[in-house]
């Protein structure tokens, strides 16, 4: 009786004390035990052939009772000498003990009770065997008989145990890969599809809770089996639906996701973890994106590589693209937030490849736009939206990703059109004398200097400081190699203590970020990527001849005909540029703030489709999906059918006509229980999505059709500064020097305190070697040329001139949302200079110096960082003399803001989450995230606010350029 | 390989230098230097407020920059010394002291020629207006016979090389360049030492047996305490296994610590660009999976 409850409850203690009294039995007298009980059970099974005759429940209960007594025997057998069976294994492997008590209760009425029964009693002795059980056809033979007869229709106490049987033998063979031919071959006999414990798996991969854990843990498992076998590799990328389920069923656990998020204050911007751990559905997603993750990290690049392709169609395609377009900004909004908190969930390089080139390069069929840009445009709109889109960017510029830098803003720089020819020289310049520092440094606005703010925010003392010393924390690789510096400020001046900490922060994230910046193919220096080779007009043939090729060869090619991602046809194309140009021209620059219809109509994009609801593929998709997640998932024997089904798909990608459809269809051998039709769709959907995909690329040629006018009309519109001709160019640069020329002598004489001789003769003789001796006064060059502002300043305010397309819709954007910081609400603001100093602690010299070098000279249509900065200054000291409690304003809001500092600093500790928070923003200066309640300031004085925060701002952005003048340029190696 | 002529040439000549000098993290306790000090920068602290004094406030007057200008300062003097340190001046190495960035200690070492076997130590001095006025001073602790090298003060003449100190044109590591280069083509134009020009012109060999003996002098002075009262000053003491062979086997493995160094790291960029493209993620094959 103890052994029968031992059994049922699979009791461990009550097993060890069993053992303890087995213990000291000889092996001959558990044989004749074994022998004995054995042919009690032989007897019972003979006389009472539950088809004949209703077995009682008498019978059934004393052959359980036989039965837990040999297996217990068979349990507690060593193996005999050199591997060899024990004798009670051999028995019943030549008694075929296990097969014989699996058919009788097969026989019996085989209930949920029976199948538990049978499971719980093979995990008892696949898990406690002191011997290899499996190896032994008898044994595993009518294991898989069982396991399959348990597949589909079982209650919920049959499928934990099942999975955990699952589990258990999943590890067995991570330990043990001999055992795995056995399975391949036993299923085989079966007649079923191979490797059922895989299949079987498949079904419980969305599950929640313990059984869904444990059947990621065992699949797992067999994953990280599949990257040394080649077979188990192959047999789930060819034969099982194990990548289709796991992408489509994020595509239905993503669609019972709120659509929209209730959100808890008109600060919020993105999804942190104690926001996500409150919702359920969330979690469940976020474990399977984990998984997905996880697969995708341990196995066969077969399976990686079906997998992401899946995810890519039949995920991100289908259903987060849309989405991403659904009518109502809050939908979106909800979107591009969780969109942002996958990619900061995603860790393993392939998966976050495909969500990045989704989110670079996809093009939604619905407005056929690209959809960054589309998301992009969005950081532009007033609402919520913009401030969730930004910190979406945020996270994507936090990645340290060459191809995300290249297709946002370093592509637009490489040809250098952004600055006058004469500078290109200047790109890899080095500011020795922190001139660009104090450039940015003097723009600090009355009210914040240093000697009217009252300090709350920095602390008047001297300061002797040194660097590298006992701080055993900063490690960084200057010091690292030895070559320290220790450098003293030993002169009785009264310094910004706080700057201090900008510069540490700013040494931090850029010597990260270098780091990080090893693994890029260029180094983007104004000379390689050489910039004449990657003028606009060669770029567009270079992409058409990319396109092709695409086509030809599709990215990572299948050894196998498997459905490939049919990578998006624009994937290299640049020619869309053109039309986001456009469509990056934001409506909320040029005046009061419009709804976003109206914003849609002005930016002439085509009006979206009242998309009340999704398309039917995506519903059916979606049906589908959660019918594999929260249904039944039978594998069954029509697998060569999929294959078909496939290969056909993947012709159909290959722009095979669309009337193949019929045809094909009619070759697919019927299945015989035609569930796949009913129950997967996959094939309905795979074509609908291919026909779609075809209809998509006629749309977008279209449009590309209807953007060469606009295209014209801009070109015209800016073809002093963009046209390809050398010769108009080289004709600007000289209109250009002349009004330099004219420029200088006038302003000779007031031209402040160094003598502005010969700026031109600068110009002309840029190149002077470091020991020659001629008499160009460099003081003028690099500290006030007041000369070549002029032309800059004349251009502010004219926002529609200086829209500035050269340096790319990103960063104009970027700099157009600052530009209007003053009304922009505090946590905008954040973002957005929280961004700004993101890209300025890049090392590449094109980002570097466009960015962070008051000196270049850039073309007249270019808005630089530096100009947006001067105009604020201006606008600042404009509101600072009308105001008259402004000064007191100010004070209030440094106090404000840091109250909100130290408050923040305690939350810091709690949250663990790191990517949340970049080196670079860990230690920023009153830049986090939104405020407590001010006392004494509303947040509506966002001037007030602006303004502090501008100030800090400054600061950060020079200590980034004074670090960068030292750390750029020591060598890393070394 | 300047690390290896460097204890070759400490040990040929059976002086053994201390790695201290390399490593300024491993130098003493510092002493209190009556100011106050920010020892560390702590990460995240908050800016400690306290009310400034109106005379503090009246040093401000002249605007915003003089609060800033000592970090400017800084900054040059630093971007100067990485320059320094990526020439690789052959037989040259300074370092800054820990009083002021605007004094570097400095050690010469002289592989051929005239003053072969010489092991000179100078300063560095460094205007304060940097870069805008004079050129930096270089001050031998022994005047060394030279015809540039003034007998009493042991100042180089430096200006005659760089009349006018030229901002972006002109850099230390020119000055110390320089420095090197007067030991090996001697110049007895307008000399500071007349005694020395005069017999490099008329008597060579009593000039060199006068550098024999100077060089002499000055590695006998090799051990002494440095000049200057400074935890970063290069001071040479003979060879104490206890001491010098754990800083030796450091300076001879931290080359190979880079690349581990980056292996450990989590942090890592990412990049799907095939070099020569402009195309994101056109590289044909699968990122590495790390």
């Amino acid at each position: 009786m103890m052994m029968a409850s031992m059994v049922a409850n699979g009791n461990r203690d009550g097993r060890q004390g069993e053992a303890l009294v087995l213990k000291g039995v000889d092996p001959e007298t558990c044989m004749i035990v074994f022998k004995n009980h054995w042919a009690q059970v032989v007897k019972i099974l003979e006389k009472h052939d539950p088809l004949r005759s209703n077995t009682s429940s008498n019978m059934a209960s004393a052959v359980q009772n036989y039965v837990e007594h040999i297996l217990f025997l068979l349990m507690e057998e060593d193996a005999g000498q050199a591997g060899a069976m024990g004798p009670i294994l051999e028995f019943v492997v030549m008694e075929n003990v296990m097969e014989r008590l699996f058919l009788w209760s097969l026989r019996r009425q085989f209930t949920d009770d029976m199948k538990l029964e049978q499971l719980k009693m093979y995990e008892m002795i696949v898990g406690q065997a002191r011997q290899p059980l499996l190896h032994h056809k008898p044994v595993l033979r009518p294991l898989m008989m069982l396991l399959s007869s348990c597949s589909g229709t079982a209650g919920p106490e049959v499928e934990a145990e099942l999975v955990s049987l699952l589990n258990q033998l999943c590890c067995v063979l991570a330990k043990d890969q001999s055992v795995l031919e056995l399975f391949f071959h036993t299923s085989e006999d079966q007649g079923a599809a191979n490797f059922l414990i895989f299949s079987l798996l498949i079904p419980f991969i969305h599950r929640e809770g313990l059984v869904g854990q444990q059947a990621r843990d065992a699949l797992l498992l067999i994953m990280s089996l599949s990257a040394e076998n080649q077979r188990v590799a192959q047999h789930i990328a060819e034969n099982t639906y194990f990548c289709p389920v796991l992408a489509t069923g994020l595509s239905g656990l993503y669609s019972s996701l709120p659509t929209k998020l209730e959100v808890p204050g008109e600060e919020w911007h993105c999804l942190h973890r104690e926001d996500w751990l409150q919702m359920p559905t969330l979690v469940q997603f976020l474990n399977s994106l984990e998984f997905c993750n996880a697969v995708i990290q341990v196995a066969h690049p077969n399976i990686r590589d079906q997998l992401v392709s899946y995810i890519y169609n039949g995920f991100l395609v289908p259903v987060l693209a849309p989405a991403l377009h659904k009518p109502t900004l809050e939908e979106v909004m909800t979107t591009t937030a969780y969109l942002d908190l996958f990619v900061r969930s995603v860790s393993e390089p392939v998966l976050l490849q495909t969500f990045l080139s989704f989110i670079l390069l996809h093009v939604h069929i619905l407005d056929t736009l690209v959809h960054i840009l589309d998301t992009l445009s969005r950081i532009n709109t007033p609402f919520q939206l913009g401030t969730v889109s930004l910190a979406l960017f945020q996270t994507l510029i936090g990645l340290y990703c060459e191809d995300v830098m290249l297709q946002l803003i370093l592509r637009y720089l490489i040809p250098c059109n952004h600055m006058m020819l004469s500078q290109r020289r200047v790109v890899k310049e080095r500011d020795f004398y922190s001139v660009s520092a104090a450039k940015i440094l003097a723009l600090t606005p009355s009210c914040c200097s240093p000697e009217h703010s009252p300090p709350p925010l920095r602390q008047l003392d001297s300061i002797l400081w040194s660097k590298g010393t006992d701080n055993k924390t900063e490690e960084t690789f200057l010091e690292e190699d030895g070559s320290c510096y220790s450098c003293v400020i030993g002169s009785e001046i009264y310094l910004d203590v706080n700057y201090l900490h900008y510069l540490y922060n700013a040494r931090l994230g850029i010597s990260s970020c270098t780091r990080a910046c090893q693994v890029w193919s260029a180094p983007y220096d104004g000379e390689d990527p050489p910039p004449e080779e990657y003028q606009p007009s060669a770029l567009e043939e270079a992409g058409a001849r990319g396109r092709q090729a695409q086509t030809v060869n599709p990215k990572r090619s299948h050894p196998h005909p498997r459905p490939r991602p049919p990578c998006p046809p624009q994937t290299t194309d640049p020619a869309p540029t053109n039309q986001l140009e456009l469509e990056w021209d934001d409506s909320y620059d040029a005046g009061p703030v419009v709804s976003l219809e109206a914003a849609t109509a002005e930016s002439s994009r085509p009006p979206q489709l009242p998309a009340a609801e999704p398309p039917k593929h995506i519903q059916e998709m979606r049906r589908t999906a959660i019918m594999l997640v929260k249904g039944s998932y039978i594998e069954e024997s029509d697998f060569q059918d999929d294959v078909m089904v496939y290969d056909l798909v993947a012709k159909k990608d290959a722009r095979d006509t669309v009337d193949r459809r019929r045809p094909s269809r009619e070759t697919l051998p019927e299945s015989e229980e035609s569930e796949i039709d009913s129950e997967f769709n996959l094939e309905e959907d795979h074509f609908k999505e291919s026909s779609l995909q075809e209809k998509d690329e006629v749309n977008s040629s279209e449009v590309t059709k209807g953007s060469k006018e606009v295209k014209a009309h801009v070109a015209d519109h800016n073809s002093n500064l963009q046209s390809p001709s050398a010769e108009v160019g080289d004709d600007l640069m000289g209109q250009y020097e002349e009004l330099i020329r004219t420029l200088g002598s006038d302003e000779a004489g007031t031209g402040g305190s160094s003598p502005v001789k010969t700026v031109d003769k600068e110009f002309r003789n840029p190149v002077v070697t470091p020991m020659e001796e001629d008499e160009v006064d460099f003081s003028s060059f690099s500290m006030d040329t007041p000369e070549l502002e002029k032309p800059h300043s004349s251009l502010f305010g004219t926002n529609e001139d200086s829209f500035s397309l050269p340096v790319g819709p990103f960063v104009s954007v970027l700099l157009s949302r600052l530009e209007n910081m003053l009304d922009n609400s505090l946590h905008v603001n954040l973002l957005l200079t929280g961004i700004l100093a993101q890209l300025a602690a890049y090392p590449q010299p094109l980002l570097q110096s466009f960015l962070l070098n008051t000196n270049m000279v850039f073309q007249p249509s270019v808005r630089s960082l530096y100009q947006v900065l001067a105009s604020l200054k201006n606008q600042i000291e404009q509101q600072a003399s009308t105001k008259k409690d402004f000064p007191k304003l100010i004070t209030s809001a440094q106090h404000c803001l840091l109250a909100r500092e130290s408050s923040l600093k305690g939350q810091d500790t709690n949250s663990g989450d790191s990517r949340e928070c970049s080196p670079l923003e860990a230690g920023r200066m009153m830049k986090s995230s939104p405020p407590p309640q001010p006392k004494t300031i509303s947040l509506a004085r966002t001037e007030v606010f602006a303004t502090v925060l501008f100030t800090e701002f400054l600061k950060e952005l020079a200590a980034i350029a004074q670090e960068h003048s030292i750390l750029s340029h020591v060598p890393m190696e070394e | 390989t300047y690390l290896n002529d460097f204890w070759e040439k400490g040990r040929s000549d059976g002086e053994e230098q201390s790695g201290e000098q390399q490593q300024p993290r491993a130098s003493p306790a510092r002493p209190s230097f009556g100011k106050k000090q920010l020892p560390s920068i702590p990460k995240n602290a908050v800016p400690i407020t306290k009310p400034a004094s109106p005379a503090a406030m009246a040093q401000l007057a002249n605007g915003t920059h003089a609060s800033y200008g000592p970090f400017y300062l800084e900054y040059s003097l630093l971007a100067e010394f990485t320059l320094v340190i990526k020439q690789k001046l052959p037989g040259i190495y300074v370092q800054p002291s820990y009083k002021s960035a605007l004094m570097w200690f400095g050690v010469i070492f002289i592989r051929h020629g005239l003053y072969q076997d010489g092991v000179f130590k100078f300063t560095v001095y460094i205007p304060d207006n940097y870069p805008d006025g004079e050129c930096p001073r270089v001050v031998f602790d022994i005047p060394v016979f030279h015809p540039l090298v003034d007998p009493v003060s042991g100042e180089l003449d430096v200006r005659r090389a760089f009349t006018k100190w030229r901002r972006n044109h002109n850099h230390i590591w020119q000055v110390l360049m320089y420095a090197r280069t007067v030991f090996y083509k001697i110049n007895t134009m307008e000399p500071l030492n007349p005694e020395a020009a005069v017999l490099y012109d008329k008597d060579v060999q009593l000039f060199k047996s006068k550098v024999v003996d100077s060089v002499k002098l000055c590695n006998s002075h090799l051990f002494d305490q440095p000049k200057m009262d400074d935890p970063y000053a290069i001071s040479f003491s003979s060879w104490n296994p206890a001491i010098h062979d754990e800083a030796k086997e450091r300076m001879f493995t931290h080359k190979r610590r880079p690349e581990d160094h980056q292996k450990g790291l989590q942090v890592s960029g990412l990049s799907w660009v095939k070099p020569g493209s402009t195309q994101p993620f056109s590289r044909d094959d699968n990122p590495p999976l790390s």
